[in-house]
């Protein structure tokens, strides 16, 4: 700060001059009709200890006074409260917002370094507009899942609180009723939470906070989708009672195809019955903890709707009595294998093709192997197909026009012929065909 | 606080019969005045000062205007010699002012927001369960 007019003012340190403070939610309390004190160049900020302007506020009744502790090209660097420290968008510490976006960010903290450090970074701020944080964090910008499963949905307002009445601890409180703080059991000393400072905060570096809660994201609970393949329903609770059917329409859709909501207002839950299983999955795989909707964290479990439940039963059942019948054909491909490739073109060659003549004598069922009738439809999940033959009994009915089944190589898919197969055909393997041949 | 050296004028008529009172309430102050500040809040030490400044001025006050126990000539003679506080006498005749408890309570360009001290907020007013002991004067709401 320039003391005088004639002073020179190149290279001089910055000296902070705000109008509104950079502040999160919980620390500004829930009284929207807030008034604030404004002091300019009020104290130093407690990370680089140059003169800010200090707004302090009471966030709320029963409350204690909050104030900014850190100026705001330091909160800007780092996108965090003034007053707590804790980053804007999640409400997390330092350490656990940079663990998870993997930023490394090496900030000096030695005299000189630092005050280089903040002019360049008051620089680069002054250059963009002002919605991106400069430095590492503003070219991460991906997303995390440990972000999104730590954060807070809600102001946390209890932080506000005031702090322990020492002289009640010691027993020597004599303002009884009157006293503004707070007559409460002091925190553990030996618990590592009561041992915190601003700086380690700010530079994310031993924080018990951040440890506590690096701890709780590696214990937090798994949704494990159910073994049983034709389950594709999700549970959803916690829903409160604004959430309407069009809304989880709305969100759950994005995952995938869904056949069916069941909403069921009294218990505040809702069944959501995907057409396919990977959908399913792939829906609870992004909701999980994750999704918070009008406020409430909603709570995702694998479910089962009644018809599902039935249908699974039957299922069952038929597979109880199926026995493999000597002679039937090995069960149909899976349809992975068959993906692509509907006209057996990847396989070799069959070993002797019929006369094309000969085709439409051929008694259309069983068929050997290759691809499904197109009446049967697509095979079931994998749970619900007739388990396979055992080796032995591999289709011991040689299909006709063949050679006997010694001969028969185990290759799949080969056996049947289509005319349009025949490599003496034109146009059959057009690619593959010499572009002489074709013209 | 009267000052120390009383006008030559002697004291008008039923002087003597408030005088022990005043006495007794300058002794009270002499005493709140020595009494050793350990072991109170810096805000604390004034509290008793205030309270018995308070208590000298309305006992001069229910004289005259509450019991009409004094002539006016003496209720004058005690203003005029600062044995009651004039300026709290006038709120004290205002509406809603009665029981004022100092001025420094109502002195709104004090505070940060213009406001006046929290002992001025109705009991009706507050938010339920709170308690009030304002830092001015230790006065627990003076505002119905």
């Amino acid at each position: 700060m320039a003391t005088s007019k004639s002073a020179n003012t190149y290279n001089r340190q910055n000296w902070e001059e705000a109008d509104f403070p950079i502040l999160c939610q919980t620390c500004l309390g829930d009284n929207p009709y807030i008034r604030m004190t404004k002091e300019k160049h009020g104290k130093e900020c407690k990370i680089c200890a140059r003169p800010f302007t200090i707004f302090r506020w009471c966030p709320g009744a029963r409350m204690r006074f909050k104030k900014t502790e850190v100026c705001q090209t330091c909160s800007k660097v780092k996108n965090i409260c003034q007053t707590c420290l804790l980053d804007l968008e999640y409400g997390l510490p330092v350490q656990v917002r940079d663990a998870a976006l993997k930023i490394a960010d090496e900030m000096p903290k030695s005299d000189v370094n630092k005050e280089y450090y903040t002019q360049n970074m008051e620089r680069e701020i002054a250059q963009t507009d002002g919605t991106v944080a400069p430095g590492e964090l503003g070219k991460a910008k991906a997303t995390s899942d440990m972000l999104l499963k730590l954060a807070r949905t809600t102001p946390y307002y209890k932080r506000n609180r005031p702090h322990i009445c020492s002289f009640w601890v010691k027993g020597e409180c004599k303002r009884g009723e009157e006293c503004p703080y707070r007559h409460d059991k002091p925190s553990d000393p030996d618990d590592p939470l009561s041992d915190q400072n601003i700086k380690d905060r700010f530079y994310g570096t031993n924080d018990p906070v951040a440890d506590k809660l690096l701890k709780r994201y590696t214990s937090m609970p798994q949704l494990d989708a159910p073994e049983d393949r034709t389950i594709s329903t999700l549970y959803v609770g916690n829903l409160g009672e604004d959430v309407t059917e069009k809304d989880l329409r709305d969100n759950f859709y994005q995952f995938g195809e869904i056949r069916s909501i069941t909403l069921v207002t009294r218990q505040q839950c809702a069944f959501i019955q995907y057409t396919t299983r990977t959908s399913a999955e792939a829906a609870a795989e992004a909701t999980f903890n994750k999704l918070i909707m009008k406020g409430r964290r909603l709570n995702i479990k694998w479910g089962r709707s009644q018809a599902q439940g039935q249908t699974k039963r039957e299922g069952e059942s038929d597979q109880a009595h199926l026995e493999p019948v000597p002679g039937l054909p090995s069960s149909l491909p899976h349809p992975e294998e068959m993906q692509n490739n509907f006209f057996n073109l990847n396989a070799p060659p069959p070993m002797l093709p019929p006369p094309p003549g000969m085709r439409p004598m051929r008694p259309p069922p069983p068929h050997p192997r290759g691809p499904p009738p197109p009446m049967r439809g697509p095979p079931g999940p994998p749970g619900m197909r007739p388990p396979p033959p055992p080796p032995g009994m591999l289709p011991m009915r040689p299909p006709p026009m063949m050679r006997p089944p010694g001969f028969m190589p185990r290759i799949p898919m080969q056996t049947v012929h289509y005319p349009s197969q025949d490599p003496t055909r034109m146009g059959a393997t057009g690619a593959l065909a010499p572009p002489g041949t074709t013209k | 606080m009267p000052k120390v050296k009383r006008s030559k004028k002697p004291p008008p008529e039923g002087w003597e019969l408030i005088e022990p009172t005043i006495d007794e309430l300058d002794q009270k102050l002499r005493e709140a005045e020595t009494d050793p500040h350990e072991g109170k809040r810096k805000v604390e030490a004034m509290w008793p000062i205030f309270r018995i400044h308070h208590q000298k001025s309305r006992y001069i006050y229910d004289l005259f205007y509450r019991r009409k126990a004094i002539s006016r000539e003496l209720y004058e003679y005690c203003l005029k010699e600062r044995i009651a506080d004039k300026n709290l006498i006038a709120k004290w005749k205002k509406q809603g002012y009665e029981n004022l408890c100092c001025l420094r309570c109502i002195q709104t360009r004090d505070t940060n927001f213009a406001t006046n001290c929290i002992c001025r907020v109705p009991k009706a007013k507050l938010e339920e369960g709170k308690i009030v002991e304002c830092v001015h004067c230790g006065c627990r709401g003076c505002s119905g």
